[in-house]
């Protein structure tokens, strides 16, 4: 027991040494990142708690990201800018205004039940199939935001979301998030689903129905990855179906491969080396385009860097930097260790 | 009657490249067991290859080939880069270095050429239209389903007839023992590499036929198709793969055809949950894929 | 022809085989005794190259092939029955025997001899040849992966339990096949569980014990020895 609580308090000491540290250096770049940095952990810890513990890919989770912005936004824009903003958004939902902090928890709960709905059938495929098929409902997800005008302004830009988002409210949902990772891996549903994949019979023997346990995991993933889209969209304000798709979803699945998918030390360790990269190499490919060093602009380096860096990473460490253990368990045993030898 | 004539050209023509997609997939997938996320990608290098080769002024059939060598390359490059160093440690990892590969393939292609689509050229006989039947068709389609014919009748008689084919088959049942009847492991999988580009390259030609231009996303639609009619025709079946190409093209087709005017741009949202039905009846796919008893 | 000396091999963290010393002169029959888990077939797996050695080293006609590849013990002439026979079910017994001849493939006329020559050998291979080999029965099954085994012409055939899960009749007349394939001039290193009937063909036996090798001698020696209940009771 010891070594979760060991383990929590690591992993949520990081998360507020970063908010203290950036409100100190008080420089607005450094703010945003910071704010960016907690709602990628609130996703990347989401598709932990699918991933890690069923151990199928899911590359779907961007999209109910998608679903939880976009519901807080037809929920929380203020009545007089839904004319200009949302001009086709059917007559009832015209003069609904809630808090924004309540338009992100039902943002959540949105996602959480679009998934319940859609992804039982998913739940009974083989592995290989089950991840491709993942990969089709973003896809879908992606064809449905861009579409269906009425509630997302179709591939336009949505704005007017109330900036609600601040770094202090990000970092405690971040927490949250962490707490509640580690509670459900360690709950009877996760150490059953993770038992299911090492011996799929002797899971069953136990009372194990794996797509319902794989179920249960996916609907709790998409409910962070839709507050994650909620409070994200309460930050920037105005985004399009666009911010939902596959770029994201490939810095999203790096931060977890990287770091590693089977522990929560390993989501957090690689949302926060993944953004210190990804950032520096953005300041890089902006530095180059000022000074004008190639005739035209650079475009697309920083994707081409990060996955030429998964591959190195995949290839010296293919389950991530964390790949069994938690960082609690890993000290505590260095300690008892240490002790033996004295 | 002549409608229903249109709809079988059109189905035909449209899963006959869905099943060579979907096929070359699957050649990689039954031996190795591990997805090919920049699968689309190799369309994607045919289909620029012959953008930078349209200006040399050779026929377009020398262009094409020259295209569909790049594809087979591209395979064979993928299978070095993405596949060989994680291969044997980890699913996730590959599905992973795939999906990255895929990336860095098409920021390459956005950083080294250009965002903007670029105009591929086709050859007239393409944009012809032509009378048969009663009906009247773009002659393109009905080339589509003699390449698809041909195609598949070729990849047919390379599983069945040739030694190699009988080997790939082995290979996908069981690589260890396959090793130990003397098959060497590496040229297996390079082949199915090979095949997989060449059907990549096939359906390029095919696909960009019909839009005229490539960029650097054009691998994903193709991409999602060969997965959607891998999965529900039987991911470890080759004739499912292709069964599966015909009943998407079906589907797709058929709801291209019924669905009203408003409804049409949410068409691959109505082909996935019929997929979904399909998947609830049978998780496993239509077609079940060779014998092992070992988890797929 | 065949020396393997202090071959460990590991799965993990546990050694299955820990250090054995066999050989095998041109022409013997030799087998490889033991209960279950003595780590017999690990190190017959091994010598196939179908397994890495964790130490040690196999040594074929002088040349060291520890860490060859099962493909390439194939092209030296080594062939190997595998315990769970691993035909393959989708591919007709044809094609089975075809793919077993892979290294031979280029000489048409004499992999089209060899055939004929299986099919002598083992007639009900020729009444099922285009049947999937999975529609097969065990003992048919066995014959099959012999027959494959010698499409490619080997010097030395490694079998692993060849009696496992059939008829004693069935057998029986795998094991006169087995006499048959070793007067033709075959090397043979048989693993098996049934020691009387292995005895009762081979040239010299060894019994493995606990990832060791326990006894080595004459297959006389070994038969008469009383301690080998002894061994197999308490290994």
């Amino acid at each position: 027991m010891t070594r979760h609580f060991l383990t929590a308090a690591i992993l949520i000491g990081l998360i507020v040494a970063l908010v203290v540290a950036t409100e100190i250096i008080g420089v607005r770049l450094y703010t945003r990142i910071a704010l960016n940095l907690c709602i990628g952990l609130i996703l990347v810890l989401g598709l932990q708690v699918f991933m890690g513990n069923s151990g199928i890919l899911s590359f779907a989770h961007i999209g109910f990201m998608g679903i939880g912005a976009y519901t807080t936004a037809v929920l929380t824009i203020p009545a007089r800018m839904k004319g200009m903003a949302l001009p086709d958004l059917y007559p009832f939902l015209v003069d609904v205004q809630i808090s924004p902090y309540l338009g992100i928890l039902i943002g959540g709960l949105m996602a959480a039940t679009v998934a319940a709905a859609v992804s039982y059938p998913l739940m009974r495929l083989s592995d290989a199939a089950a991840v491709i098929t993942s990969f089709a409902l973003l896809m879908v997800l992606h064809t449905v935001m861009t579409n269906w005008s009425a509630l997302t302004n179709g591939p336009r830009t949505l704005f007017g979301l109330p900036k609600a988002t601040d770094l202090p409210m990000a970092a405690g949902v971040a927490i949250l998030a962490v707490i509640a990772a580690l509670a459900f891996k360690e709950s009877r549903t996760g150490l059953l689903l993770r038992a299911s994949r090492d011996d799929e019979v002797a899971a069953g023997a136990m009372g194990a129905h794996i797509p319902h346990l794989r179920w249960r995991a996916f609907v709790l993933s998409a409910l962070f990855a839709g507050i994650g889209g909620a409070l994200w969209g309460h930050f920037i304000t105005s985004f399009s179906p666009r911010a939902f798709y596959l770029k994201e979803t490939f810095v999203i699945l790096g931060m977890l491969v990287i770091g590693g998918a089977n522990t929560v030390t390993g989501a957090v360790i690689g949302a926060f080396i993944v953004t210190a990269a990804f950032e520096t190499l953005r300041a890089v490919e902006g530095a180059l385009n000022r000074a004008q060093i190639f005739s035209e602009q650079v475009v697309g380096l920083t994707e081409v860097v990060l996955a030429m860096a998964m591959i190195a990473v995949l290839s010296l460490r293919p389950g991530g930097l964390f790949s069994t253990r938690e960082i609690g368990t890993l000290l505590l045993r260095r300690a008892r260790q240490r002790e033996d030898k004295e | 009657m002549t409608a229903f004539i249109q709809f079988v050209i059109d189905v035909l023509s449209l899963g006959g490249a869905y099943a060579l997609m979907a096929l070359g997939l699957v050649i990689v997938y039954g031996i190795l067991k591990l997805v090919n996320f920049a699968y689309g990608e190799l369309i994607m290098v045919a289909g620029y290859t012959m953008y930078l080769v349209s200006g040399s002024g050779l026929p377009w059939l020398v262009m094409a080939m020259v295209a569909v060598m790049m594809s087979i390359l591209a395979g064979i490059a993928t299978d070095y880069i993405a596949f060989r160093p994680v291969r044997a440690k980890s699913v996730t990892a590959v599905l992973i270095t795939s999906f990255a590969f895929s990336t860095l393939l098409q920021n390459a292609a956005l950083l080294f050429i250009s965002p903007r689509p670029r105009n591929v050229p086709l050859p007239e006989v393409f944009s012809n239209t032509v009378e048969f039947a009663g009906v009247i068709t773009p002659a393109r389609n009905l080339i589509t389903i003699a390449t698809a014919v041909v195609m598949l009748t070729l990849f047919a008689w390379l599983m069945q007839r040739t030694v190699l084919g009988i080997a790939m088959r082995a290979a996908a049942t069981n690589f260890t023992m396959a090793r130990m009847l003397g098959v060497p492991a590496n040229l297996i999988i390079s082949s199915a590499f090979a095949i997989s580009g060449l059907m990549a390259g096939v359906v390029s030609m095919l696909w960009i036929g019909r839009i005229g231009a490539v960029v650097p996303g054009i691998g994903l639609e193709p991409l999602l198709i060969a997965f959607i009619a891998t999965v529900i025709g039987g991911m470890r079946s080759l004739q499912g793969a292709v069964l599966g190409g015909f009943l998407l093209a079906f589907i797709d087709t058929g709801l291209n055809y019924t669905l009203p005017q408003d409804l049409l741009k949410f068409r691959d949202a109505f082909t996935f949950s019929l997929v979904i039905l399909i998947l609830l009846w049978r998780p496993q796919g239509l077609l079940k894929g060779p014998a092992t008893g070992q988890r797929t | 022809m065949l020396e393997v000396s202090g071959l460990q091999v590991r799965y993990g963290a546990i050694r299955a085989v820990r250090d054995v010393s066999l050989r095998l002169a041109e022409g013997e029959l030799v087998t490889l005794l033991g209960t279950n888990g003595a780590g017999k077939s690990s190190t017959l797996m091994c010598i196939a190259g179908a397994l890495r050695a964790a130490s040690g080293s196999i040594r074929l006609d002088g040349e060291d092939v520890t860490a060859a590849t099962p493909e390439a013990m194939v092209r030296r002439g080594v062939a190997t029955v595998p315990e769970t026979r691993d035909v393959f079910p989708d591919l007709t017994v044809a094609e089975n025997l075809r793919l077993g001849a892979y290294v031979r493939r280029k000489d048409i006329d004499g992999v089209a001899a060899d055939r004929a020559r299986m099919f002598e050998m083992f007639p009900v291979l020729a009444e099922r040849t285009n049947q999937p080999a999975g529609t097969l029965s065990g003992g048919e099954q066995q014959m099959l992966v012999i027959a494959r085994a010698m499409m490619s012409r080997p010097r030395l055939l490694l079998l692993d339990e060849p009696s496992l899960g059939l008829a004693p009749t069935i057998v029986d007349r795998i094991f006169e096949m087995i006499v048959a394939l070793k007067e033709s001039g075959l090397t043979i290193l048989l693993v098996e569980q049934n020691a009387s009937k292995a005895l009762a063909i081979a040239d010299r036996a060894y019994v493995m014990r606990l990832g060791k090798i326990a006894a080595e001698g004459s297959a006389s020696e070994i038969a008469a020895a009383t301690d080998l209940k002894a061994l197999y009771l308490s290994g």
